[in-house]
């Protein structure tokens, strides 16, 4: 397996990794189609 | 994005690096409403505040979604006037993305930087100069026109 992104799938949970780990958040809204 | 930008190593390596990654569909609430999504994919740069400060629509390559982040990112700083980490992320944009359609910008925004950090004009004119000679079609050459004077 190679490596892959981990998605965040909630706001909350994602703002709070990127103060803990001071960094940005990539947002992205996709259509699953 | 999901069958060829996404899976790219580089990608990954930089996103692992610099981003929280978060991933939600188009019409989820209250997002969708709250960022006034009308598009996919849409991408959109949040610093650790949840403030947007840069934002994309439409498919990018791994070789342009790279340079588009770090350029999101060097803008979130530069919002907040943190002027030497706005520099650091364009200069990495700068050396490692030359030729991708974030550079013109990179250049513009590092001479402002330079600018408002400094108060000297001269880093201005050399934008322009810069953008004059490497980019002379780009819409921020245009938009620097005005510093050749400085």
């Amino acid at each position: 397996m190679g490596k892959t992104i981990i998605w965040e799938t909630k706001m909350d949970v994602a703002m709070a990794r990127a103060k803990a780990e001071n960094k940005h958040v990539l947002l992205d809204f996709f259509n699953p189609g | 994005m999901d069958a060829v930008t996404y899976p790219n190593e580089s990608v990954i390596e930089f996103i692992q690096k610099y981003m929280i990654p978060l991933r939600v569909a188009f019409d989820a609430q209250p997002l969708s409403t709250d960022f006034n999504l009308k598009w996919t994919p849409t991408l959109i740069a949040l610093d650790e505040n949840g403030k947007e400060h840069q934002r994309t629509v439409g498919f990018l390559p791994p070789e342009e979604l790279i340079p588009s982040l770090l350029l999101g990112i060097a803008k979130s700083y530069f919002d907040r006037e943190r002027f030497s980490e706005a520099l650091s992320m364009l200069e990495k944009l700068l050396k490692d993305y030359p030729k991708s359609d974030s550079a013109p910008e990179a250049i513009y925004l590092q001479g402002v930087c330079k600018y408002k950090s400094t108060h000297a004009p001269k880093p201005l004119k050399e934008a322009y100069e810069q953008l004059q000679a490497k980019y002379p079609s780009s819409e921020w050459t245009k938009r620097a026109y005005p510093y050749r004077l400085l």
